[in-house]
């Protein structure tokens, strides 16, 4: 159809509707909006919706590019972000058309993986079935491949996976997702898997500034304030934790901000029971620097800092 | 002959795209689907063996073409058929049943008559097929 | 209860059992404040009065005269707990567009309520003697009508109700997902039982799922109900053989005694036969009876309305059929013809739809756009399948599914024995129209418009259902239906 004397310019204005059609705009605000930071992972899903858009255009002309190949690895620590970009990924494909539904089946090894012999193939077929016309989220997936024990179930899996993702690329996209080093690893013993990867997207961590941000948005959604006391503890208090082990970015700022919300309760409480007035829709709302001071993290630094690398819960 | 049980057996065999309609009507529904295969298709046969149990919380037909396909692969000339089952109160039934695979040449049946007392007759359907072992019948 | 009605009730009791004629009002058949028990059974009554009597008072007379009052006060009342056994009329509602400025007289709904031990358990004879037995020939009324009932689920459940019901039904035919397709063998009336059974043949291997006989067939000079039992058994096996289905005839048992259609329904049953017809007009005494017998036998039970119009049609007089659907759900019946909507009998669309419902739904909600007047609970008695039957073709296809949705038979008698090519077209031709319908239907397709372009599509490949449509095309009854519901939506002003 498109004839190469002919200059076709309803190519470039269709690609305009199909932005706008599309609803994209929309989505990418939407990650703008709720994800602090992580300006080269929002680049690089710009640049994966300009390129469907484009090929969905290709197409439209018979322009032959053969259907894109979808499959996806995010890499990164975790509370990074990945399984909130994933979720959008599948808001993306699915209002340009890639996949049919809009959701998203989140798994790890456990829901694929049998644990005797004629187990797994059922299973993971169940997860794949699930997900299809969608995304399959696959998290830690590295932990499908266990190198050390020949035996081990995952390997089937894996064969499953593969299979499905070649066979059936118009009704599953596939997102892997995991650290970096160990994914790495896993797609060098895993060349296969590799092969079917076409879009990588590293996930980095937050800097301290972003993670505070990150804080003052999630205090804001669950109707509650920092005070200028508070904000400059907690200021510390990311700075601290960042160097502890187990430390997992958003996460842990949701787990911390978790904890200063009960010791606000039980402050406010403690006060009502010594005979303080009520306290008011502002007093209900303010988390204050001893609500966060409090934290573990703080009396470790000073006193008996190893502590914390056997505490299952660190963010205490 | 062509056996003409299910919704759409008078239509031309429906294509994946129409089998695939068909079920994202009943997943709308909220209906789980199971894929069914047998060598003998006798009107009063109601238990077709199960390929696999009945699928349920899938939000996608693409999940169960990919069980009919590989019913099809395993058995290419047997029948198949889709059944959607509804769990709501009032119902607990299938609320659709259709067949999306048929041999080549389908044999069908005789009518076996024993005359009785009076002028009564007894009536046998035959399914041909089953003159034959299971595994040798299409 | 307000204190005046409380004296004649209970407070004043000499001056309420004095001997003599008194209101119906005064004798505590009128109890504006009665709150309904969830045990009460609950009529609406359509009351067109005698000139001078009050609405109340007729409403009140209606209640007396269908349960325990007569015309003249008897002081044997007082050897009962007669305040239990009266029925009370506790609400009348002018009855929209009737009365001064319309063409028709002043009406009242009058609801008037039933202590559930008026009735014998599991017994429509008792329930319809008791209201139904005398007052609509009473005078003091000019005309009455039964415009539905409440049963309470205390009654509802001292009855079987359908033996087979549609859930079943549909699993014993193994047969989903789309209505049934039959045909009332034609003509009626002249067949030898030979040329009888190569119409059933020909219409069950054309693809539909039963065909009929009809309301009078029974067993005249020119064809004994013996010979039509045994060929029709041979065309319904030689069809279910040649198609790999099960199908059925509805052999009619109806006779002159019961003993007689017993017999008939044995010989159907030996025969193999999956179901079994029966005629309204053999009473429900008739009807409750076989409706335990084809519970027996797993046998499924049909219903032939004969002789419903003469006292269901008139809007002001009579049982409208909602009712006597209710009845027949409660008897027991698993077919029932509840009409078409679109073809030659009477139906208006939401009346027919109401009646659908009643037969169809676990639970009804008020509805008055479609004449149910009551919340009924139908407490897991099974479902009746509607049959619709009577001047409909393979063109009116979508209409049919719009209307009356999939859990239903549709009859095309003429429809599929009258095809040009022969009855086998005919029958493919509504098979095709059908099935085609409800996979557009399933796809997504609005059938009320795109209806027609989906059969001129299949009429496309399928040269029976070309000629169906060619032939029928213009077919309609467009007449003004008689039993239409007084209640219409108002548009709402947001529009």
């Amino acid at each position: 159809m498109a004839d190469d004397s002919h200059p076709q310019t309803t190519e470039t204005a269709s690609l305009g509707e199909l932005y706008r059609g599309s609803g994209i705009a929309e989505v990418l605000a939407q990650l703008d909006a709720e994800l602090v930071g992580l300006a080269p992972v929002k680049q690089r899903i710009r640049e994966t919706a300009a390129f469907l858009i484009v090929d969905k255009a290709r197409r439209a002309q018979n322009l032959t590019s053969g259907p894109p190949s979808l499959h996806m690895c995010f890499t990164g620590n975790p509370g990074t972000g990945k399984t909130t970009v994933a979720t959008r990924m599948a808001d993306i494909l699915h209002r340009l058309g890639y996949i049919r539904k809009n959701h998203l089946v989140a798994v790890t090894r456990d829901d694929l993986v049998g644990q005797y012999i004629g187990h797994t193939a059922p299973k993971t077929k169940e997860v794949l079935k699930r997900a299809m016309g969608g995304v399959l989220f696959i998290d830690e997936a590295y932990y499908l491949y266990r190198p050390e024990n020949e035996r081990d179930y995952g390997q089937e899996s894996i064969e499953i996976l593969l299979q499905v993702m070649e066979n059936n690329r118009e009704d599953l996209v596939v997102i892997l997702a995991g650290y970096k080093d160990r994914m790495d690893r896993f797609f060098k013993s895993n060349p296969g898997l590799a092969s079917r990867i076409a879009h990588h997207i590293d996930f980095p961590d937050y800097s301290v500034q972003e993670l505070l941000e990150i804080a003052e948005l999630m205090v804001g959604k669950m109707d509650y304030r920092l005070d200028d006391g508070a904000r400059a503890a907690m200021a510390e208090y990311v700075a601290r934790r960042i160097r502890q082990p187990n430390f997992a970015n958003a996460r842990s700022i949701r787990n911390a901000l978790d904890r200063a919300r009960l010791r606000q309760a039980n402050r406010l409480f403690g006060a009502a029971a010594t005979g303080s007035q009520a306290p008011g829709r502002d007093e209900l709302m303010t988390i204050t620097a001893a609500d966060i001071l409090a934290s573990r993290v703080f009396r470790q630094t000073s006193a008996a800092d190893g502590e914390a690398a056997h505490a299952p819960l660190s963010d205490r | 002959m062509r056996i003409t049980q299910g919704q759409f057996s008078f239509l031309p065999d429906l294509t994946d795209d129409q089998i695939r309609a068909q079920i994202e009507y009943a997943l709308g529904n909220g209906w789980a689907l199971s894929v069914e295969f047998t060598d003998d298709p006798h009107p009063r046969n109601t238990y077709w063996e199960m390929w696999g149990l009945p699928m349920f919380d899938l939000k996608d037909a693409g999940g169960i073409l990919y069980e009919i396909n590989g019913c099809r692969k395993a058995y290419p000339k047997h029948y198949i058929r889709v059944t959607a089952f509804d769990s709501t109160r009032g119902w607990e039934t299938p609320r659709m049943s259709y067949i999306v695979n048929r041999p080549p040449e389908e044999p069908g049946f005789g009518l076996v008559r024993q005359e009785a007392e009076g002028r009564k007759i007894r009536y046998t359907v035959h399914s041909y097929a089953t003159d034959r072992p299971v595994g040798e019948r299409y | 209860m307000p204190d005046e009605a409380k004296q004649c009730v209970t407070g004043n009791t000499d001056k309420r059992y004095q001997a003599g004629v008194i209101e119906y009002t005064k004798m505590g058949y009128w109890e504006p404040d009665y709150q309904p028990k969830d045990t009460d059974l609950i009529c609406l009554f359509r009351i067109t009065p005698q000139p001078g009597v009050p609405p109340e008072e007729a409403a009140a007379a209606v209640a007396g005269e269908s349960s325990t009052a007569t015309w003249t006060v008897v002081w044997t009342d007082r050897l009962t707990a007669c305040e239990t056994y009266r029925a009370k009329a506790y609400r009348v509602d002018p009855v929209p567009n009737t009365g001064p400025g319309t063409n028709t007289e002043q009406q009242y709904f009058a609801y008037i309520t039933y202590e559930l031990d008026l009735f014998e358990p599991g017994s429509i004879a008792n329930l319809t003697a008791s209201i139904i037995g005398n007052v609509f020939g009473f005078k003091a009324v000019k005309a009455l009508r039964l415009e539905d009932m409440r049963i309470p689920v205390a009654y509802v459940k001292t009855f079987d109700g359908p033996p087979t019901g549609i859930v079943v039904e549909r699993e014993r035919l193994d047969k989903f997902g789309r209505p049934l397709l039959g045909a009332t063998t034609k003509p009626k009336l002249g067949l030898s039982g030979r040329n009888y059974g190569r119409v059933v043949y020909e219409g069950l291997k054309g693809g539909l799922d039963f065909m009929k006989d009809d309301e009078n067939i029974n067993s005249q000079p020119f064809m004994h109900w013996r010979d039509r039992f045994l060929y029709c058994m041979e065309a319904v096996n030689r069809a279910s053989a040649a198609t790999g289905e099960v199908k059925g005839h509805y052999l009619n048992v109806t006779a002159a005694t019961m003993e007689d259609i017993y017999q008939r329904a044995e010989f159907a049953k030996e025969l193999g036969s999956v179901v079994v017809m029966i005629d309204l007009v053999i009473g429900y005494t008739a009807i409750q009876s076989m409706s335990k017998w084809a519970r027996r036998n797993d046998v499924i039970l049909h219903l032939h309305r004969a002789g419903h119009g003469t006292y269901t049609r008139h809007k002001n007089h009579g049982v409208s059929f909602r009712v006597i659907s209710k009845w027949m759900r409660l008897a027991g019946v698993d077919h029932i013809h509840a009409g078409t909507i679109v073809g030659k009998l009477e139906g208006d669309p939401n009346t027919v739809q109401g009646i659908y419902n009643v037969l169809r739904e676990p639970k009804n909600e008020v509805d008055l756009q479609r004449g149910i007047f009551f919340e009924q609970d139908w407490a897991s008695l099974r479902k009746v399948m509607p049959v619709a039957s009577g001047g409909i073709h393979a063109g009116q296809m979508h209409q049919l599914i719009h209307y009356l949705g999939e859990d239903v038979v549709l009859q095309f008698g003429g429809g599929t024995i009258g095809h040009p090519a022969g009855i086998q077209a005919g029958a493919t031709a509504n098979r095709v129209a059908l099935e085609a319908m409800i996979q557009a239907r399933n796809e997504g397709v609005d059938l009320w418009n795109e209806g027609p372009a989906v059969l001129e599509k299949a009429a496309k490949w399928c040269e029976p259902l070309r000629q169906a449509l060619k032939l029928w095309k213009d077919i309609t009854f467009n007449y003004e239906s008689t039993d239409t519901p007084d209640f219409v939506p108002t548009e709402t002003a947001s529009a």
